[in-house]
Order: structure tokens, then sequence, then C-alpha cells
């Protein structure tokens, strides 16, 4: 053999937990975590909770503008000092241990709306010092939004509002798929802002439900919702997004959620022990997401979810 | 027909009337009956009512769901967007769109922030809301929650999240909101309107088994009732035909 061996180029597939230790030391640094999808939707939890089990604390926390289940939990184990998103709620109840932390004074919920997150976000993604915004009148919220302020518009002189950058330390998305390189396939219907956040933050981590092999990707270029140059790190976990919904594969686990919900009440009411209990099983106890598949319900449980992602 | 009218079904059928051919909209948060008035006003008199602006075209779900928030309600849909294109709707309007809260108050106000104590020190604290730029730049838009007491129809909301009419006409030219607003609150027990001198709301008419005086007792504040306040117009055979056979399929509005 003569001359060099072809450099090689460096794959970004990693493990659960060395991506939480990597989220962890950025955090550290800057403690702005953005998380992708929506409410129940593709939300990256399987890098929450082990981000939770690496011990993160004093959390700000960002998110396409509805957030539920993820934040609520982050709130319960203590990860959490300033809310920035929008909706916070389970939908079909409120979020426990969110309005328990607020109405205690432990952690600041800002009054936000979508144009704010949106439009910081843009602004990061852009590289530009603010997005203006001329579609926000009369609310309360403009009076503690505190990302806003009011500007004189240089061409009509009218009074609008600006937005500085949003820009996270690091994002978690969730996505169906990815090649070793970082390459972002969704294949849910809806993408929310996940391609926006990934461009607006310092460090982007993603889980996908498969990796899959390079000619996946490189036959439909198009179908690529995040590049790679985007991505830091990319984490193939089963059910990553559980129990939320990574659509087509499996829906969302509404009684998972809403027996939380009731521990999170029950928690709220004065007990706490099902809430401690289950934060010990799902999120500090599970050593890898085959723990934590077990502890959900086993492999039976989850072909239930898939069944009810194709609507049968 | 064979059951009885449920209220939420008068609702929907209420909601469906104000509908019209060819209007661009979207349902909100809590989608249920907004959906499913919608896509009412699309089988009886408004097929070319275009659902946008919630980043999914014209879905099509085969039943109904709570939340749009699922791709499953989302069905198969024309076109799906993302939050990138919200700020274009944001600024070119919707016709109407659909509001409601914890709190709702006499001028259209909606409150999702807190009941109680402050923003950051509140008595309870609510989920807050996503968008509210519609609430401006939808030509207008709708108020329907699904229960109708006098703890979430009050005088004053203690946070305005979505702005009515604020306190009134001067009130509402100076904060620059210049489109309709409010025009319809449409709820389990009746239908309000707003007067359109002191942008008060009215009771306009109240719903089969219902009195004036029951709705108002239901109320936090006075409901400007005059004289007889006619019964809301029942869904007709056929409303309630293509309610049940090809809308609501799985009888969620009757549950």
């Amino acid at each position: 053999m003569e001359g060099q061996a072809k450099p090689t180029r460096r794959s970004k597939v990693t493990g659960l937990q060395d991506a939480a230790r990597l989220a962890r030391g950025a955090l550290e640094e800057r403690p702005e975590l953005c998380l992708g999808g929506l409410f129940k939707q593709s939300r990256p939890v399987a890098l929450v909770r082990a981000l939770l089990a690496a011990g993160a604390d004093g959390l700000h926390v960002y998110s396409s503008p509805g957030a539920g289940y993820d934040v609520d939990l982050m709130i319960a184990a203590g990860a959490v000092a300033q809310v920035f998103i929008p909706g916070v709620t389970l939908e079909n109840r409120l979020c426990p241990n969110f309005r328990r932390a607020v109405e205690a004074g432990q952690v600041t919920a800002h009054a936000l709306d979508a144009l704010t997150v949106v439009g910081g976000l843009m602004a990061s993604a852009h590289g530009v010092p603010f997005q203006p915004i001329d579609a926000l009148r009369g609310s309360d919220v403009l009076k503690h939004n505190p990302l806003l302020h009011e500007i004189d518009c240089p061409f009509s002189g009218r009074r609008i509002h600006a937005v500085g950058p949003i820009r996270p330390r690091v994002t978690f998305l969730h996505a169906q798929e990815a090649d070793r390189w970082g390459n972002l396939r969704h294949l849910s219907t809806m993408v929310y802002a996940d391609q926006l956040m990934a461009r607006a933050s310092d460090m982007v981590i993603a889980s996908v439900d498969r990796i899959v092999p390079d000619e996946v990707v490189l036959d439909d270029p198009s179908r690529v919702t995040v590049p790679s140059y985007y991505v830091d790190a990319v984490v193939e976990v089963p059910y990553g997004a559980h129990p939320t919904a990574s659509f087509p594969n499996y829906a969302m686990d509404e009684d998972h959620i809403d027996a939380y919900a009731d521990l999170g009440d029950a928690a709220r009411t004065g007990d706490s022990t099902g809430l401690d209990t289950y934060i010990a099983r799902h999120v500090t106890g599970p050593k890898n997401q085959s723990d934590y598949i077990e502890a959900v319900g086993g492999a039976g449980y989850f072909a239930v979810l898939e069944a009810e992602a194709r609507n049968e | 027909m064979s059951a009885a009218v449920s209220p939420i079904e008068q609702m929907v059928v209420v909601l469906a009337r104000d509908l019209a051919d060819g209007e661009l909209g979207a349902a909100g948060a809590a989608a249920l009956v907004p959906m499913a008035a919608i896509a009412l006003a699309r089988e009886l008199h408004a097929p070319n009512l275009t659902v946008g602006g919630e980043m999914f075209f014209n879905p099509e779900p085969g039943r109904l769901y709570p939340s749009m928030l699922d791709d499953r309600a989302l069905g198969r849909c024309e076109a799906a967007e993302t939050f990138i294109e919200l700020f274009g709707h944001s600024h070119h309007g919707l016709d109407f769109f659909f509001h409601s809260g914890l709190q709702h108050d006499v001028y259209g106000n909606i409150n999702l922030h807190h009941v109680g104590g402050t923003l950051h020190a509140p008595k309870m604290r609510g989920p807050g809301a996503a968008n509210l730029s519609y609430c401006h730049t939808s030509s207008r838009y709708y108020i329907c929650p699904t229960v109708h007491t006098a703890r979430n129809f009050v005088e004053t909301v203690d946070f305005i999240t979505i702005p009515g009419h604020l306190s009134g006409p001067s009130a509402k030219r100076d904060a620059g909101l210049v489109n309709e607003g409010p025009r319809l609150v449409v709820t389990p027990r009746a239908v309000m309107d707003f007067d359109k001198t002191t942008l008060r709301m009215r009771l306009k008419s109240v719903h089969a088994g219902n009195t004036p005086e029951e709705v108002q007792r239901h109320t936090g504040f006075d409901l400007a009732i005059r004289g007889e306040v006619p019964q809301t117009r029942p869904p007709t055979e056929e409303e309630l035909r293509v309610l049940r056979e090809r809308i609501d399929t799985s009888g969620a509005l009757r549950a």
C-alpha cells in the first residue's frame, strides 16, 4: 500500500447518555434549552428524560409555541427556572406541576405569544438583530412580554413590535428518521418549528425512531427536513417521543399522560409519593431506553400505540 | 331525527350558519366544536370555504377529534405548512377564528393566563395561549366555550389574553383593534352578540330547554335582556342528518 488512507467522514450517531452529557455541559454555559415538536406530537422526551437523569437544573425552556407533558415533567424534576412558552397545557387538562410551581413562585412563566417565539427564532436563524411584528394589539400579554420592544416603523412611522433573536444553547428535536450524518427526515404530516429551531440554535441534538442507510437520504433529498449541517448529534431511540406521538410510527399515549397528570394533581394538593415513584420509575431509574420500554409496559404495550397511529 | 339535539350540536349548527362560502378560517386550540361547524358549513352551503392558517389546509378527518394537533385528526390534508408561515397568515389575516378561555367578560375579552392574584403570583395559573395575532388580524372571531356559568362569564376578566372589544369602542380604537373582533358568543345555553353602540354583550337567543332568566342566572354580568328573547333556531332535519351521518360519525358532540 502506498499513500495515505482516504480520510473518513465522522458519524454523528451517539448514545442517549452521551447526548445528555453533551447537552448538560453546554447548558451549564447558558441554560437556554429548546424543544421541538408541539404539545403531544414529536417531542424529544427520551432526550429530556436523559438530561433530567444527568442532573440539569436552572433551565430556561423554550419550545414551539405549545408544550405540555415534557415541560411539566422537567418542572416536576426541579430542573426549570423559567418558561418561555406561550401555551403550556395537556390540552384536555392543565399541566399540574407547571401550575403548582408557578403558583408557588418557584418557576417564572413568562406571558408570550406565538409570533414572539417564532419571530425570535427567525431573527436568530436569519442573523438579523430583530424581527418586526405588526399583528399584536390589545392583549395584556404585550404589557408583560419580556422579549418584545415597541418601535417606530422606519417606513410608515407606525408603532409596531420587535423581538430580538432567540438563540437556544441546545435544541432537542425528534424526527422519524436520520442517516448517520444527521440528515433528518420528518415523516409526520406536521413538522411544526423544528426546521426553524435547528437553524436558530447553537447545538442541535436529535432523537430518531431509526437510523436509515445513506441511500434512503440520497434517493430523495427533498424529503430531508433538516440537513445534517445543522445537527450536532443524532441518537436512535425506539419510541423516543413516548408518551408523545411520532406519527406515522406511533400515536400519543393519552392514558400514560393522564395517569401522570393524576399523580401531578395529587402532588399539587399535598401527596407527592405517586409522583416521586413515577420519576424514579421512568426518569432516574431506567438505565437505557429498553429499561424504559419495560417500565412503561413492554413491546406489546407499544404495539397498541403503533396500531393507533395507523388508525386501526 | 331520533335522538334529541344535544346542546353542543346546537352550538355547532349556530356557528356553521354564520360561516360563508369562499372564506378562509381556522379552528383554534379547542377544535372539536369549531371543526364540526366548519365541516357542516362546507357540506351544506360553503363548499369553497378554506381551512387554513394553522399550518394545515383542508384536512379530511374521518371523525371529529378534540384537538387538531394530531396527525390523525388531519387525516389526509391538502397541504402542510410549518411555523415559518405563521407570520404570513398573521399579517394577511383570516376571515374567521374561534377562541374560548377560563374567563370571558361582558366585552368579549378572554382570559387564559390566571384567575386571582397577578401574572407572577397567580392564585390559579392557566395555560396561556399560543396565537394572539388572529384576534386582531382575523376579520372576526367566535367565542364558543362548552360550559357557561357565572364563574367563566364574569364582568371583568383578571387578565386579557385575547382582546375582545376591550372596554368599548374608544378603548378598542386606541389599541388599534380595527377589525370586527368577537361577533357571536355561542354556549351550550344560548347565543349572545354585542350591542353595536356600547359593544357590551347581550342575550340574542336561548337554546331549546333554557329560559332567559336561567341564562342570566348563570352569567356574572347583566345580559341586557329587554322584552321577549327568541329561541335559537333549532337544527333542521338536514343539518342534523348531515352533521350526524357525515361529520360526527363517532357521536363526539352527543357525549
